[in-house]
């Protein structure tokens, strides 16, 4: 099983954002706090740790803790209907929290 | 395990496709309970038992009190589950049993006292005595109505006291709720249903639908039969809610996440302020939105500070929550306990310290349990993720400062903006702190304190609205402005008239309140006057020359010790400060009564210092506004000593505003004077320019009434009568200003025409004189009296009829002439009057420039007055050739 799969738009989004930022990542799936809804996965540029799973999809490297991996299991990165906020929608085959599939997040750099 | 299931238009019911979940014991990982999942099909048929139970009104439509009844069964019983609630409690949500003991019991004491305020206090109607509006008088009334069908999404950190902040304020205001919690922690909710039902809440009213946020939300926020969410949560649900609730536009209230600043000042008692910042973070194991889990302290005491918090949160004790000796408990899911790890690590790598936890603990027998050591980051630097983010775990940022201003700005430096603390032996120093910080709740040498009668919500993203209090009973009402005019008449709406070419207005309220005492001697009523007034302390405003003619004197030796000083530094066309001055001096003599003994100057002035003595604030506060009082203001009473103004009986002060160039007005029945002493020994003296002038603007009053779109037969019969006796008296008074009688006529008139235009208002002559008052210092009668004529041709065809009675008092034998010569006439005979009594005839004679009359012009038709003219002024080239004619 992959650790992530990207939905057709959300590579070159994320892709997109890396340029106007001037980052190359790698993007770190991790864990966020969001109070009393539970915790969501989000996205943010980050640097790979020696224990760290590593993927290329799409010619993106993603990374995520092995802890995180074996809460979520695979990870599926899709654009949020408001292109507008350059949000992506983080589902995983194992939710994380409750509000999965309803939470957005944007890409942290 | 034990079964619930959810809870539909009053029946306990499995989800329709079937479906169940496992509920988790947090302190052992263990499940202890199934329940029903409900999906999009139970949303809906929740929804709509919501909808029709609220539409029906066998909820919404109860009388308050039998509401309030029901809702007390209701308290009661969920007190008689109360150890069953609290174990539940406990076992869903990871809560130590003496804090869920507490959080039960305060939940169905909430509902009680919530209840009992709103039916003993809360405003359901409430009339609004001063609407604002002088065009359309009338009954207006504010009724708080319920806004429909609720949707209260409940987090897991406290599943039973946040469920029934959604759910008491909603049912006692009329609603029907869909209460969602949180899928941790589903089961309280399904017990309070079970409480609900057994108090008889009527189908319908109250349904519970656990099942997941992510398949649930949607249903529920975007739903057209929905009006209202409640949410809490975090800020990033949050935000995808009022997104989804804004395609049906539903009304919100959010309170979410938070990241609060415990401020520690330098002179906080340390045992406390230690005691506090653990209290603040680690209670419930920091799963509280606004745990103060940004420890603010300052240089000189951060060492021992921190090494006695450390201390400190080494002591407590972590176990398992219904361990009665436990004080700290579980955190609620294992992701959570991963999340609290993650950020952990990333707060090291950010190059904080730890002091003290960081780690998991383990308690023995209960190995499967989610439980974390309160831990203490030291060397924080506020923007650090660790101190940005919400860590819902026991971990405490502890930052270092060094001024109250530094505190201030580093408490403020989030996006969240939910609560704080301040600790400190000086409160007032403590509160300018509180102050400062931009959140909606601040504890001052106290933290995580809640009360059912005060509110509770955040600034800036910590959300939208407020629970608890008569504020949030309020978010759960819509309010419905009723009005109901004086008059049901379309031909005395003034409103109706702009789709009208009659723009006479028909019906009149005749509301002239003034006791008024006439003759020669009446001066010795004022000291009944002031006692029927139940007032003691009579101030006297006056100007300087009637100080100096001894007129002042004169009432102060009538008010015997009922006198408590006399100012007399009211200039002619007071000012905004010249109001404050006097104002300061009533307050400084604590008087209880103004007593103004002047001309128009004077009265509009004393009128002013009545409402800000009474209301307090500036002269400012009040000036251009109509129909704003709600009350009775200071009482007034009034000695003129001219015969012009009428001012001693109207509802009007003119102010002049000197940074707006313009005079301005305070009208309202409010600030009509209580008393007016018509005294003919107060105008004997009176010079005669003054006293042509000032009967030329009564005589404008008068005319100018009866000319208007508001006269009135009342009001007609004072105007003409006025009329009547200016035209005979004032050649008299003239010719020997020492006739007592004939200057009584004069003040009668004045008094009788001041009636006429309070009510029916003056026009376009007035527009003008105050115009080239403002702008040139023009007495106000002579520059009436120049215009009038000018004005009254110029309405000739709108008040023909009115012109003609006008000539008749006038004295101008009318007999064989058309209507209309006769209207003419009436201006020919002021015109002659004038000249006969040696009043100025043209503005160039009174200082004004021919240059001036183009912007002269514009002001005037800015005026307020010209809504009154008989004939419409819209054009301002018409105002110019009047302008022109006059000069």
């Amino acid at each position: 099983m992959s650790l992530v799969t990207l939905d057709p738009g959300a590579a070159q989004a994320v892709k997109s954002l890396l340029l106007e930022g001037r980052a190359r990542g790698p993007i770190r799936i991790e864990l966020q706090f969001t109070g009393c809804c539970d915790p969501s996965l989000g996205l943010i540029v980050d640097t790979v740790r020696e224990s760290d799973l590593v993927e290329e999809v799409d010619g993106v490297t993603f990374v995520i803790s092995p802890e995180t991996r074996e809460l979520s299991g695979e990870v599926k990165i899709s654009c949020a209907d408001d292109k507008e906020r350059n949000a992506f929608l983080l589902t995983s085959s194992k939710p994380i929290s409750e509000w999965d599939g309803l939470i957005t997040c944007s890409l942290r750099m | 395990m034990e079964q619930f299931k959810l809870f539909i238009d009053g029946e306990f019911v499995d989800a329709a496709d079937g479906r169940t979940f496992e509920t988790i014991d947090p302190g052992t990982g263990l499940p202890f309970a199934t329940v029903a999942r409900a999906g999009k099909a139970d949303a809906e048929a929740a929804i709509a038992a919501a909808r029709r139970a609220f539409d029906k009104g066998d909820w919404s439509g109860l009388d308050i009190a039998a509401r309030i009844a029901i809702l007390q069964d209701f308290a009661d019983h969920i007190s008689q589950q109360g150890v069953r609630m609290v174990m539940t409690e406990c076992m869903d949500a990871g809560q130590i049993v003496g804090y869920a003991r507490i959080i039960v019991m305060w939940a169905s004491l909430l509902l009680r006292n919530l209840a009992t305020y709103a039916a003993t206090k809360f405003p359901f109607e409430e009339e609004i005595m001063a609407s604002g509006n002088a065009f359309s008088p009338g009954r207006e009334f504010v009724r708080r109505e319920p806004v429909g069908v609720c949707v209260g999404i409940v987090p897991w950190n406290f599943p039973t006291a946040l469920a029934m902040w959604k759910i008491a304020p909603a049912l006692i205001m009329g609603n029907t709720i869909v209460v969602k919690p949180a899928s941790n922690t589903p089961l309280t909710a399904v017990i309070l249903a079970e409480a609900a039902k057994a108090a008889g809440i009527p189908k319908g009213v109250f349904n519970v639908i656990p099942g997941p946020g992510g398949e649930l939300g949607k249903t529920l926020c975007t739903h057209p039969d929905v009006d209202k969410i409640a949410f809490t949560g975090s800020t990033e649900v949050g935000r995808e809610i009022m997104r989804m609730a804004s395609d049906t536009v539903k009304k919100v209230t959010l309170e979410l996440g938070g990241k609060s600043a415990n401020i520690i000042l330098d002179d906080a008692d340390m045992d406390l302020a230690v005691e506090g910042a653990c209290f603040g973070t680690f209670l419930h194991q920091g799963q509280i939105c606004e745990s103060g889990t940004r420890i603010l302290v300052p240089s000189k005491i951060y060492d021992e500070f921190v090494d006695r918090m450390k201390k400190r949160a080494e002591a407590l004790r972590i176990g398992y929550q219904l361990d009665p000796t436990a004080h700290m408990g579980p955190v609620v899911s294992k992701e959570q306990l991963a999340t609290v790890e993650h950020y952990v690590q990333l707060g090291q790598e950010e190059g904080a310290e730890i002091i003290t936890g960081g780690k998991r603990v383990e308690v023995e027998g209960r190995e499967g349990g989610y439980y974390y050591a309160p831990t203490i980051f030291t060397n924080v630097n506020n923007k650090m993720r660790i101190a940005q983010e919400e860590i819902f775990g026991p971990v405490a940022c502890v930052i270092k400062y060094d001024s109250d201003e530094e505190a201030i700005a580093i408490a403020n430096d989030s996006i969240y903006g939910l609560a704080g603390g301040v600790f400190s032996t000086n409160i007032a120093r403590a509160e300018r702190v509180a102050r400062a910080v931009r959140t909606g709740t601040m504890w001052i040498n106290n933290y995580h304190v809640f009360a059912e009668y005060c509110p509770f919500g955040g600034y800036k993203q910590s959300g939208v609205g407020r629970e608890l209090g008569s504020w949030g009973l309020a978010e759960y009402t819509q309010i419905k402005r009723i009005h109901v005019p004086y008059f049901s008449d379309r031909n005395t709406n003034s409103g109706f008239t702009l789709l009208s070419d009659n723009k006479k207005i028909e019906g009149f309220n005749y509301n002239c309140p003034t006791n008024v005492v006439v003759g020669h001697g009446s001066l010795s009523s004022i000291y009944k006057l002031v006692v029927d007034q139940g007032c003691r302390r009579a101030l006297i405003l006056t100007d300087p020359g009637v100080r100096k003619a001894g007129l002042a004197d004169l009432v102060k030796n009538s008010l015997v010790d009922f006198c408590v000083g006399i100012y007399d530094d009211i200039p002619q066309d007071p000012d905004l400060e010249s109001v404050d001055g006097a104002t300061a001096v009533a307050r400084e003599l604590r008087a209880d009564c103004i007593v103004s003994v002047g001309g128009g100057s004077v009265i509009d002035a004393a009128k002013v210092v009545c409402v800000t003595l009474k209301s307090g604030g500036r002269a400012n506060d009040y000036i251009n506004r109509w129909y704003a009082l709600s009350e009775p203001q200071t009482p007034h009473i009034v000695v003129p000593t001219t015969a012009g103004t009428g001012s001693e009986v109207t509802s009007a002060a003119v102010i002049t505003n000197k940074t707006a160039g313009r005079k301005l007005f305070l009208a309202d029945p409010r600030i009509t004077p209580n008393a007016a002493i018509l005294d003919p020994r107060f105008t004997v003296t009176l010079p005669k320019e003054i006293t042509v002038a000032t009967a030329m603007d009564a005589m404008t009053h008068a005319v100018e009434a009866s000319m208007s779109i508001m006269s009135n037969q009342i009001c007609d019969g004072q105007a003409l009568h006025a009329i009547r006796l200016i035209s005979e008296n004032l050649p008299l008074v003239v010719a020997d200003g020492r006739n007592e009688k004939v200057r009584l006529n004069m003040q009668i008139a004045a008094t009788m025409a001041g009636w006429a235009f309070t009510v029916a208002q003056t026009g376009l002559a007035h527009c003008m004189a105050h115009t080239v008052g403002t702008l040139y210092h023009v007495p106000h009668g002579a520059a009436c009296g120049i215009v009038l004529p000018k004005v009254m041709r110029f309405n000739v065809d709108h008040a023909t009829a009115k012109l003609a009675q006008v000539a008749q008092a006038l004295g101008v034998d009318t007999r064989g002439m058309t209507e209309r010569d006769a209207a003419l006439a009436a201006a020919d005979a002021i015109e002659a009057l004038m000249e006969k009594v040696g009043h100025p005839m043209r503005l160039r004679d009174v200082g004004v420039p021919q240059e001036a009359l183009g912007a002269c012009s514009l002001h005037a038709i800015a005026d307020s007055n010209v809504l009154f003219n008989a004939r419409p002024v819209g054009d301002p080239m018409d105002v110019y050739n009047l302008f022109a004619q006059a000069y």
